[in-house]
């Protein structure tokens, strides 16, 4: 076994970032994380015998969440859906499902199975994300476990052991051996009076000869942790050879791997069983008879006391008058509207970029994943394609659903191919992970976001800076978020500083019905 | 009962049908033009340039260039139309009013009057346009379209392709335009031309 870092390395390298409390540092930067509360049980007024009646433009997740809380509450509400389906970016793809992009509509042809579904927007649930849970449970939606993290995933990078898939455990396993090691030398070379107590340094060590599975002395020398390289059971099991540390340290994804499943996409995961939309399904179980769809609207004018809609449905011009209307269209498609908004609001949904993810599935023909000792959770590539996750459900059926490519940031780069070069990409790029991909796989789905028709982008984008909010965008996401005479409303995780998630859209429509909630408390009271 | 299973429910949108009169997703209502996806008025616009446009972007001689960001995201759905289609959305796009449009840019409207001289030549000196030199109206159009596409033709990021003859006219004749300023300076002047 070849070590081409030595001891002394490390503590240069150490001594290069400020010694052990620097590198503790560091390792605590993890991403923020929204505060956690306890689902809101909202507290709004109801009508009685009064009579109000509210227009709901669009029918995702916020919208649907309005109609169904104000619902309850008395108010009449008609929720008018540009295209043929609710649940905007809540989108489940099965046997026969259209995705409607525009130049690039097609159908999906998966097998008719229960099981043989692809979440192509929103797909994992945080244990914390409590509204959104809470909704579940109230409509009766049926959870279980999404496997994110599986540490017997790959990942893969041209630039690390020329392009082998290294499982994730292994990679992680031998980093986190060496930067134990590190700390561990650090620790022991340094006066240790001061910041800790014997105690407190005795209880430090403990803990990182833990994290790096060191020997006695600091040393990392392998780790079974990633598993043996034969035997275990009812032989005694070999240890793997050492990943060499500058090997790992040839991808620049090394910090991606290591805290991919932190945070809000950590475990435990959830995900509605048999398809994401059933959230939305759940809750068109009880307002499904206010929806009318394909109705397009053309124009909104805000009045005094109310607001007038304009809408096309069937080739026919309608209006509909009403005293209050949520609109959860998004922002890049409401300046194409004829409105009466105020500059200022205007200029603010201008400013407005949209997102450009872009997803693609697979059928596969075999769970191949399973002979591999996979079961759930993704593989992480140095690619455009990215990702390829595989399913949490369905195991040992003959045939699954898997993710083949997921771009958050960069979706366009996919989505201005053709479909057959969007699909011969993703082959290529699995390729590098699952040598027979290419005969394994079929029935491809794509999904860029930027193109969905109706919709025409993924998650709004506000602060342009990476460093993050500047105050005009603040001012211009405080005057979007206000309602325009106390009348129209703008939902949905674009009106949120959390864009993209399901949380983040009813937590939108919660703000702006306790808003309405305050004015008419104060109107009827 | 107005509970639907469902399953149901989404047997019933098996196979859902579409046509292609897809325009107004990005185009916005009645084709008013959308700032927010770029997409540009379509109200108004003569039925023989919009068919020649469209047949520009399906032939590949409009929307190819790889800067061209929004010419690249219209293709795809030019591609797909058939010559039946086309007619069947110019004839969609006739049934739609025009609306005056809002002006968004700002620059020297007398300094661009001086250029415009050259435009004129071609797409008249009231820039309603004129069919028999294959020149569109101007007056009108979304300014903030006009500001893109003079800037498209004079990079050749539009108008470059072999066959699309008026195209390579215009990247001809938007040299004159030597920088940013003098775009905005020519649709300024454009934007005081009006249109009811």
């Amino acid at each position: 076994m070849t070590r081409f870092v030595t001891r002394r390395e490390f503590l240069n390298l150490v001594g290069a970032v400020g010694g052990s409390s620097a590198a503790l540092r560091a390792g605590s930067a993890l991403g923020l994380l929204p505060v956690t509360k306890t689902a809101k049980a909202l507290d709004l007024f109801a009508l009685g015998t009064n009579s109000k009646k509210v227009a709901i433009l669009g029918g995702g997740l916020s919208g649907l969440t309005v109609a169904y809380e104000l619902g309850k509450r008395g108010y009449e509400c008609t929720i008018l859906e540009a295209s043929h389906r609710c649940g905007g970016r809540v989108f489940t793809v099965r046997n026969g499902d259209l995705i409607d992009e525009i130049g690039n509509r097609h159908y999906c042809e998966f097998d008719d199975e229960p099981h043989m579904y692809f979440n192509g927007g929103a797909a994992r649930i945080p244990s914390f994300h409590n509204n959104l849970l809470a909704y579940c449970k109230e409509l009766d939606v049926e959870l279980e476990v999404f496997v994110g993290e599986n540490n017997n995933a790959y990942f893969q990078d041209e630039a690390l052991l020329g392009g082998k898939p290294v499982r994730i455990k292994d990679y992680k396993t031998n980093v986190r051996g060496f930067l134990g090691e590190m700390l561990a030398k650090s620790m022991s070379e340094q006066e240790m009076n001061e910041p800790f107590t014997e105690l407190e340094a005795e209880n430090l060590l403990s803990i990182i000869h833990s994290f790096g599975d060191l020997r006695e002395g600091g040393e990392y020398t392998g780790s079974s942790r990633s598993g043996y390289k034969t035997g275990g059971f009812t032989t005694h099991g070999v240890q793997k050879e050492i990943i060499e540390f500058r090997d790992l340290l040839k991808s620049r994804l090394g910090g991606r791997i290591m805290t991919a499943s932190e945070g809000e996409q950590g475990p435990p995961l959830l995900q509605a069983k048999d398809g994401m939309d059933n959230i939305i399904a759940g809750f068109l179980r009880v307002v499904g008879q206010e929806v009318k769809y394909r109705a397009m609207v053309s124009a909104i004018n805000v009045t005094n006391n109310g607001v007038e809609i304009t809408y096309d449905q069937d080739g026919v011009r309608h209006s509909l008058n009403v005293d209050y209307c949520f609109n959860c269209i998004p922002t890049h498609l409401i300046t194409g509207l004829d409105h009466n908004f105020p500059a200022d609001y205007v200029k603010a949904m201008k400013y407005v970029r949209r997102g450009d993810a872009y997803k693609a599935a697979f059928q596969a023909k075999e769970r191949f994943w399973e002979k591999e000792d996979i079961y759930g959770g993704i593989t992480r590539m140095n690619n455009r394609s990215s990702s390829i996750w595989y399913p949490s459900g369905g195991i040992h059926k003959n045939k699954g659903v898997i993710l083949a490519a997921y771009n958050f940031q960069g979706g366009l780069y996919h989505t201005n191919m053709t479909q057959e070069e969007r699909i011969e990409s993703h082959i290529k790029d699995g390729e590098r992970v699952h040598p027979n991909y290419r005969s394994l796989v079929e029935k491809p789905v794509t999904i860029a976001w930027h193109r969905m028709n109706h919709m025409l982008g993924c998650a709004a984008r506000w602060n342009r800076s990476r460093s993050g909010w500047t105050a005009e965008e603040q001012l211009m996401f405080d005057t979007l978020q206000k309602p325009v005479n106390g009348r129209h409303y703008v939902i949905g995780d674009q009106i949120t500083v959390h864009v993209a998630w399901m949380e983040s859209a009813i937590q939108s429509a919660h703000w702006a019905m306790e808003d309405l909630d305050k004015r008419v408390r104060a109107e009827l009271a | 009962m107005f509970i639907l299973p469902w399953m149901k429910a989404n047997a019933a949108e098996e196979n859902e049908s579409y046509n292609d009169r897809y325009c107004t997703t990005c185009h916005g209502a009645d084709g008013r033009g959308n700032y927010g996806v770029q997409a540009p008025r379509l109200a108004g616009m003569e039925p023989w340039y919009l068919q020649r446009q469209l047949e520009n972007f399906r032939a590949g001689l409009r929307g190819v260039h790889p800067s061209d960001i929004e010419g690249i995201a219209m293709r795809p759905m030019a591609t797909k139309l058939t010559d039946e289609s086309i007619a069947d959305i110019i004839e969609w796009v006739g049934s739609w009013d025009y609306v005056s449009t809002e002006n968004t840019i700002e620059g020297d409207a007398r300094a661009g009057a001086q250029l415009f001289t050259q435009c004129a030549t071609c797409h008249g000196v009231d820039g309603l346009g004129n069919e028999a030199l294959g020149a569109p109206a101007l007056r009108g159009q979304n300014d903030w379209y006009l500001v893109t596409q003079l800037k498209n033709f004079k990079q050749g990021w539009r108008g470059n392709e072999n066959g699309d003859t008026f195209g390579q006219q215009m990247m001809a004749m938007t040299q004159m335009l030597t920088d940013d300023a003098a775009i905005n300076n020519v649709v300024s002047y454009i934007n005081t031309l009006g249109r009811d």
